[in-house]
């Protein structure tokens, strides 16, 4: 029954995952900027929750640490680094290097901070529960709700709500947007605020599950994230959640199956066929002629 | 001078003329093409993988490394099979990522690469002995030319020149030819280049497997010197090392791509090596990077197209070179067609209008 076992724990990638790929594209779908800085805010979040479990505030608080920490760092870099840069006329060419140099600082500001050792946060297990084959621990089980929960909140924000008509505006031409009388900056700092929130979750609820992290954790996760929003398309927050399951899944099962060390070389697979077999689905009607918004 | 400084100053000029050349071929791929190839340190890194095996000889059933492909070829051998190794896998990696996607797309895909060419190599203890790495590497030609231990440093300074002499030739061979002008074309407006005739996916890989190429052998040649190479040694923040020189340095400028080497990898990185100690391990080398990070959106804030800036080249349109042409003033006033009513749009040409006026305007950049 390895199999299935594989599946549970393939689930509860899948949950992370979904949460670190929508967040990913969520901004990158109404900002157009590739933030190759993701996964180490991803990190700068789990460390806040280490920190806030520092000061008495352990277990799942490290959730609402870690997110509302996430969405705020993710605001103010938009505010403070991305949108001075878009606004001095970077090209979408001149973004992608200075997203990856903002990774390279935070990633490298973290180590001079907490140094190079492995961190851990806790939160308790719990009973194991053992449902249709698969075990998980009741923990596991509460980051597979969270995933899920934060799912159907997004939905919902995108499709019922004025912030969500707007959002999803300005993702498909924010000029027309604007001049239908969006405000499309608060838009994009919402886009940012969302993004962050998502992103900081998925960096506690990965550390979590990781069980020890350092400062190099987050970015080395950008392979999976990536592999997930490009097999949805980039800048579909639905098609994230479908790969992040395709590929928490599919690299969980080859890890228990063939070998633990690979389950990113599976995501990297599937990033490269899906690059040689439907590019078009990159190349999506959302990505193709925008420029960058600020 | 001492013994001790010899050995250090030779090995720092190694270390320049390996990313001189480095910086070369980035600037080929980034400054000149427009591809941010954000696993170039992947393609320098084959290259010195290629290097070490293909002088370590076979590997020995009971040792304490394990490779694939041992071999024990001549001096130059192993060298050129670096450049050609960067530049096979350059093929194939630039087939999967450099399809027509967006440039920003590219850049993700190629940084996703080196994130997992690092983790294979590691896991992959059977192919280059995983995060051990490869030691003992022979350097070329000490065992032949018995020199000693300054004479060999000083003889490596002079053939990293040489070699930096070549790809340099090659190099401006590529960038100051028509070649050069298209791949600036591919850069600047891929719409406009390909509207032209140009094939854009094919200069870029022309490009890319070039870069590859010179990736490859200044590889070969850091691991001549250094003797080991692990996987630690080519982290995919290694390759914003040199793209930080060539944005300070000036890029699409060959000489900007050497300052910056110079600038960046060699005396940022040596200059801080004297620091005292402080903070806990790795603090010193974290701050390093944080300072590279910085360096990098200081200049594209302040300075975006370096110290040397790319030359501005400025080209006559074609008519006005035409008008410019001794021969021109040659042209008869009427001609045999001024007699053809077909031909009345002629007229407007200013070739075959009077010759005297068009003598006086000699358009800048123009035929002498």
């Amino acid at each position: 029954m390895a199999e299935l076992t594989a599946l549970g724990f393939g689930i509860l990638t899948a949950s992370i995952l979904a949460l670190a790929a929508v967040g990913f594209t969520v901004q990158f779908s109404v900002t157009n900027i590739l933030n190759l800085a993701y996964g180490d805010v991803m990190t700068a979040s789990a460390f806040m929750a280490y920190v806030a479990a520092g000061w008495g505030f352990g277990g799942w608080w490290g959730l609402i640490a870690g997110g509302l920490f996430g969405a705020v760092f993710s605001v103010a870099l938009n505010r403070a680094v991305y949108t001075p840069y878009i606004r001095r006329g970077a090209s979408l060419f001149t973004m992608i290097i200075v997203t990856i140099a903002v990774s390279l600082i935070i990633q490298n500001m973290l180590q001079a901070i907490f140094g190079p050792g492995f961190f851990s946060l806790h939160v308790p297990a719990g009973a194991s529960v053992h449902a249709l084959g698969t075990v998980l621990t009741e923990s596991q089980l509460i980051i597979v709700a969270i995933a899920v929960v934060a799912m159907l909140a997004l939905h919902g924000l995108l499709r019922y709500t004025r912030l969500g008509k707007a959002m999803r505006a300005t993702a498909a031409d924010p000029e027309l947007a604007r001049n239908c009388g969006i405000r499309t900056g608060l838009v994009t700092d919402a886009a940012w605020l969302i993004s962050g929130l998502f992103c900081g979750m998925a960096g506690f609820t990965l550390m979590v599950d990781f069980g020890s992290f350092q400062s190099t954790t987050g970015g080395a996760f950008l392979v999976p994230i990536v592999a997930a929003a490009v097999l949805g398309g980039v800048g579909h927050p639905y098609g994230a959640m479908l790969g992040a399951l395709v590929v928490g899944v599919a690299s969980q099962m080859s890890a228990t199956l063939i070998n633990p060390a690979y389950s990113d070389v599976t995501a990297f697979v599937i990033l490269i066929v899906v690059l040689l077999v439907r590019p078009q689905g990159i190349i999506s009607e959302v990505a193709t002629s925008k420029a960058v918004t600020a | 001078m001492s013994t001790a400084w010899q050995f250090y100053i030779t090995t720092v000029l190694i270390y320049l003329g390996v990313d001189v050349m480095a910086c070369w071929g980035l600037n080929l791929q980034y400054g000149y093409t427009g591809i941010l190839n954000f696993a170039y340190i992947v393609f320098q890194s084959a290259g010195a993988y290629t290097y070490a095996v293909l002088t370590l000889g076979p590997a020995p059933r009971a040792s304490f490394q394990q490779y694939i492909a041992g071999a024990n070829l001549p001096f130059p051998l192993p060298i050129l099979a670096a450049g050609a190794v960067g530049g096979v896998l350059s093929a194939i990696i630039g087939t999967v990522g450099l399809r027509r996607l967006r440039s920003d797309y590219q850049a993700m895909v190629l940084l996703v690469i080196s994130l997992i060419a690092t983790v294979v190599i590691t896991n992959a203890t059977g192919i280059f002995n995983g995060a051990a790495g490869l030691a003992l590497i022979p350097k070329p030609l000490q065992s032949g030319l018995n020199l000693t231990l300054i004479g060999y440093q000083w003889f490596y300074v002079a053939f990293v020149a040489l070699c930096c002499l070549i790809i340099y030739w090659f190099v401006r061979r590529i960038t100051q030819a028509p070649f050069g002008r298209s791949l600036r074309a591919v850069r600047d407006h891929e719409q406009a280049a390909a509207s032209l005739g140009k094939n854009v996916t094919g200069l870029r890989m022309i490009s890319f497997v070039t870069g590859g190429v010179i990736a490859g052998i200044s590889g070969a040649l850091l691991v001549g010197f250094i003797s080991a190479w692990s996987p630690g040694s080519w982290l995919y923040q290694e390759t914003f090392v040199y793209f930080t020189a060539l944005i300070v340095g000036g890029v699409a400028n060959n000489a900007g791509a050497a300052l910056g080497a110079l600038l960046v990898p060699v005396a940022f990185l040596e200059a801080t090596r004297f620091l005292p100690p402080v903070g806990g391990p790795g603090f010193i080398e974290a701050l390093q990077w944080v300072t590279v990070g910085l360096l990098t959106l200081g200049f594209l804030w302040f300075r975006p197209r370096g110290v040397l800036p790319e030359r501005t080249r400025v080209m006559a349109l074609p008519e006005v070179a035409a008008m410019a042409r001794p021969d021109a003033t040659r042209l008869p006033v009427g001609g045999p067609q001024a007699a053809d009513p077909t031909a009345a749009p002629v007229a407007r040409n200013p070739t075959v209008e009077d010759p005297a006026a068009t003598s006086g305007t000699e358009p800048a950049g123009g035929r002498p």
